[in-house]
Formats: C-alpha cells, structure tokens, sequence
C-alpha cells in the first residue's frame, strides 16, 4: 500500500518561465474605458509602489478583454487625492472610469499604507474608496484585492484576479506535466511529470488539493495530491477503469467513475471512509459527473440512448432526467455557479464547440466556432469560459467572456497544454 | 399516540435503511487493480502479425476483417500468459467520454477471443481514451489510425 501514497518531488519554478500568456483576439468596439493613475508616493517614499501597483491592477483589468485603458501618456493629469481630481480632465478623454491613489506610507516592517479611489466619470460620482495595508513583498497580492474590489464595483460580478488555474502540459509524447499557476499565468508550479498521460484535473473547494487521473501504473487511476507538501494518494477502486474525479462542493466527497467488469458508472466516494456509494447502474458508458452548486444533482454523459447525451440525476432520490436532446453529441456538461444553466461540449457536424444551454429551455447557444473544442472550464464569476483547443498539432487553451465583449487565447511555449480546471475563489 | 408514532417511524426508516444498503451495492475499497499489472516490467512477446483493429468513430463494435485478423492470431494469444488490450479512440469528442469508449472496444475485443475459447483471466483490458493518439495530425486519416485497440502478449 505505501507504493501508492509515494511522496513526490514537488518542484516550484517561479518566474523560471511563464508558459501561458494571455493573447486577447477579438474585443468589443464598446467596452467601458478605465483609466488607471499611477499611484502617488508621499514625500519620504523611494522605492516607485505607486506605479508599481497600479500598473498591476491596469494589467490584472486588461486580462481578459473586459475593458479598454487609457495610456498613462495621454493622461491630462494624475491626480492622487480626491483633491486634484477634475471629471472635466477624464471626460474629454473618453474615460468612463478613473482609478486614483496613493502610498501613504511604509513602517519599519515593510508594511505599505495605500488609499484608492474610483470615479464613475459619467455620473460624476466616486463610487469606492478604499484603503488598504499590504507588505512590500506582496505588492502582486495588495494589487490584485484592489483589482478584484474595482471589477466588482463596475461589474457587479465577483473579481477573479487570485484564482489559480490547473492544466496539463504534454511537451512531447514521454512528458506529462500536471501544472498550476496563477490565473494571469504567472508562478507556474509542475506538481507532477509523467513519461504516461494526465487527465481530468479538478480542485478541492479549499483549492488546498487537486485530484487527477494519471496512467502512470499502466491504467486509469485516481490521485489526490496536496499542494502544500506535494504528496500524492491513489484512490484505490476495484474497477478497471477509474476517473473523472470531481469534489463535492463540501469538499468531503468525490463523484468519480469506476468500470467494474467494463461498465462505467457514476459513484459517490467518501474521502474520510474511502466507501463508494453507486449512483447509476446502466449497461451503457455513464461518465463525466459534475455537481450542481447546491449539491443536490450531478449532471453526467450517458450513450444509453444511443449517443452522447446529458443527464442531470438527483443524489438522494436517484431520480434522472435528461438534459439535450438536439444533436448526437452533448458531452462533459457543467452546471454555471447559479445552478440555472449548463455549459458542455456540443458535436455537430463533425465539429466539437463549446455550447451552453439554460436548464428551463430546449435551446443550445454554441460560443465557440473552432472544431477541435473540449474540457470547457469556468471562472467562479461565471462570466469566462476557458476550453481547450488545437490547431494544427497543437492544443492551446482559448477562452470567451460570456457577454461576448472578449475572446482570448492562451497559447504554451512548447507542446500542447489542455484540461483547464478553474479554481474555486477564496472566499 | 406519539410514542408509537416515533417508534413506526423508527420502524419506517431502519426497514428504508436497510433497502437503500442493499440497493445501492454499497462496494469497499480494494487494492487489485494496479498489482495486477506487473507483467507490464516483462517484455513483449514478439510476432509477425498485425496487432491493431479498427474502429468506426463513436462504435466500438468488430467488422469482418477485424474478426478476421484476430482469428489469425489466436493461435499466439493462446500460447501467451497475460493479453494486453488497449482500447484508442481518435481526438475528437470529449476525454473522459473516450476513455470509456476506448475501454468498450477493448472489450468487444475480449468478448470474441473468449468466444474462441481463450481464457479470459489472462486477457487485461485497459483504456487510455484519445491520450496516447500514434498520429497527431487532425484529419479522417490520423483519426481512423488512432481508433484501435492494440493488442500485446506477454
């Protein structure tokens, strides 16, 4: 048994290289103009944090293609207090937002004092202000709860800058990488190389584990690997085939799939008593669990009728109800974090897209126009999806902001990254 | 009334309790999966035959040829303690779905070599999905080369 909870290598490659990189390809014509200040310094401060952060906060803004800037070099003015400040200045710009601020101060700790505001330009209002105190050593972290506070307060919508995403690199055809980074791309961790492939990553809602499905033994076998100390357990079950983990949203159990005797079936595995409880019980291929927000319900793929098709069944009464039924195949589906929609992978005629559909409507939106579309992932915002895709030999990661302002790519280095599972936010 | 009432009801839920274990075939963990593969550190057994069949996209089922092949070759499979059967499938459509569709060719493939008499405790059928693909190109020709299953004797 000790040879299947092995303690890995657990290797860190900060800043060594960034592999993905957010390229944004197509922006909406009408997207809110933000302008990002640089932060000023009171007298007495050497190191230059003020255009430091705000920089970062511009860069964390830009990410996705939500919003357009203003160049810090065609800037009127740059105010730092509410004092200096002049709506006039920012409106014949064409600025719907403007972000201000200033490093009040650094103590003997290192500890930075800022205070920010931002200003709806045209209502004329300041509608957040706010005041924050971060060590010198985390201005990437101070920047990125300014930025999350900013999106939320313009958007309505939870800010998503200190989520992380997990993906598999395949660099060449003996190197599987289970990798992690920050959302931006950035402080890339690899928590497990392979020579046999890694599939089906998804994270613990305390985003403090990632189970996965590696073919490191020959087979299809579950692992749950810590993330602080890098250590690895293999869920043992008696099938032949064991995958698509996913957690419960109390993070105490696993929807996972496990073929006895060649018949794949949805079951519930209790991580504290390692027992599996059978959720379906069907001679077809029953796969891909995934859990409604409220935990009530797992959506699944099921071909018992034939093709590929989605199925919602509920985890007490076993009660099922199927979900698509345009197309021969509708695969992989997700619930959104409002429980009311689905997104999924859609074939339809010879092609594989992103598609979503509302759960009180017979109608399929498909979002993506590539062909080779898989393993859909979204932010806890529920505003991006980011798949996976390929052109030509290679599989690169794209994404869509689901109001249509955005479509981006994040393309690797060298070989093929896939399998984007979005992390949970922090609460 | 009352207590009787708690007591049917305490009835009601032990007798439902009792259902629900027996229906739902709740399984304990066991550790045989992974052991049973060390004859993968053995070599191969070499042979002269093809050691691939075919399959249509989404179908896991043998045709004539398939069937065919695998007839020539018993007489191999029988000699050979341990028959790997790895199941493919081509990139398109989703992995996890592959990777069950890969383990039901697999299967159609023991079926009929149990069916011609080879003993099925030495047959392991395996399923790597559309993760191991031996052409990467995108187009009807990689992907009918890459739905297969692969057969290894040891």
């Amino acid at each position: 048994m000790i040879r299947f909870s092995s303690l890995l290598f657990f290797l860190v490659s900060n800043s060594i290289f960034s592999i993905l990189e957010i390229e944004i390809l197509k922006g909406s014509d009408n997207l809110s103009k933000v302008a990002f200040v640089p932060f000023g310094l009171e007298s007495g401060i050497e190191e230059n944090y003020g255009s430091e952060i705000s920089k970062n906060i511009e860069n964390n803004m830009l990410l996705f293609g939500e919003f357009e800037n203003l160049a810090v070099n065609e800037m009127l003015s740059y105010p730092s207090s509410e004092n200096d400040f002049y709506y006039r200045d920012w409106k014949v710009l064409g600025v719907d937002y403007s972000l201000i601020g200033k490093v009040n101060s650094v103590n003997a700790l290192g500890n930075l004092n800022i205070s920010y505001s931002l200003f709806n330009i045209n209502r004329r209002i300041k509608i957040l202000e706010g005041e924050i105190v971060g060590s010198e050593d985390n201005i990437e972290g101070i920047s990125k709860i300014i930025s999350n506070r900013i999106y939320e307060e313009i958007t309505g919508l939870r800010g998503i800058f200190d989520t992380k995403l997990a993906y598999v690199i395949n660099s060449d055809a003996e190197t599987y990488q289970m990798c992690i980074s920050d959302i931006d791309g950035k402080n890339e961790q690899i928590l497990f190389t392979s020579k046999a492939p890694i599939m089906s990553p998804d994270w613990s809602p305390d985003r403090k584990k990632i189970a996965y499905v590696s073919f490191e033994n020959g087979l299809a076998e579950i692992f749950i690997q810590d993330l602080q100390s890098g250590e690895r357990d293999s869920i043992q079950a008696l099938g032949m085939t064991n995958s698509a983990p996913v957690w419960s949203p109390d993070g105490k159990s696993l929807a996972l799939v496990v073929s006895f005797s060649g018949n794949p079936d949805i079951f519930l595995y209790s991580i504290n008593n390692k027992r599996l409880i059978r959720l379906t019980n069907h001679y077809g291929i029953d796969t891909e669990p995934s859990w409604s927000p409220d935990s009530k319900k797992i959506i699944f793929t099921s071909d018992r009728s034939g093709s590929p098709q989605l199925y919602e069944i509920n985890t007490k009464s076993k009660r099922k109800k199927r979900l698509t039924k345009d197309g021969n195949y509708n695969a992989r589906g997700r619930y959104f974090p409002d429980g009311k929609s689905i997104f999924f992978v859609h074939g339809n005629d010879g092609n594989f897209q992103i598609a979503t559909k509302k759960l009180s409507s017979r109608y399929i939106e498909t979002l993506t126009s590539t062909s080779l579309d898989e393993s859909p992932t979204i932010s806890p915002n529920g505003n991006i999806i980011i798949y996976a895709t390929k052109d030509g030999l290679n599989g690169y990661l794209g994404g869509i902001t689901l109001d249509g302002k955005s479509r981006f790519s994040l393309p690797v280095k060298n070989g093929s990254v896939r399998e984007p599972a979005w992390s949970p936010l922090l609460n | 009334m009352e207590p009787i009432g708690i007591f049917i009801l305490a009835m009601i839920c032990q007798v439902y309790s009792c259902a629900a274990n027996v229906s739902d075939s709740v399984e304990r963990m066991q550790y045989a999966s992974v052991a049973g593969e060390e004859y993968l550190q053995e070599d191969k057994l070499e042979t002269n035959l093809n050691d691939k069949v075919y399959f249509e996209f989404d179908k896991s089922t043998l045709d004539a040829e398939d069937k065919s092949l695998l007839e020539q070759y018993l007489p191999e499979i029988k000699k050979a303690k341990i028959v790997r059967l790895e199941g493919h499938c081509d990139e398109r459509g989703t992995r996890e779905y592959n990777l069950a569709l890969g383990e039901r060719r697999a299967l159609e493939v023991r079926d009929f070599l149990v069916v011609k008499g080879v003993s099925g405790k030495k047959i392991r059928v395996v399923s790597f999905g559309e993760e191991k693909p031996l052409k990467s190109a995108s187009n009807e020709k990689a992907w009918a080369e890459n739905r297969r299953v692969e057969i290894s004797l040891y």
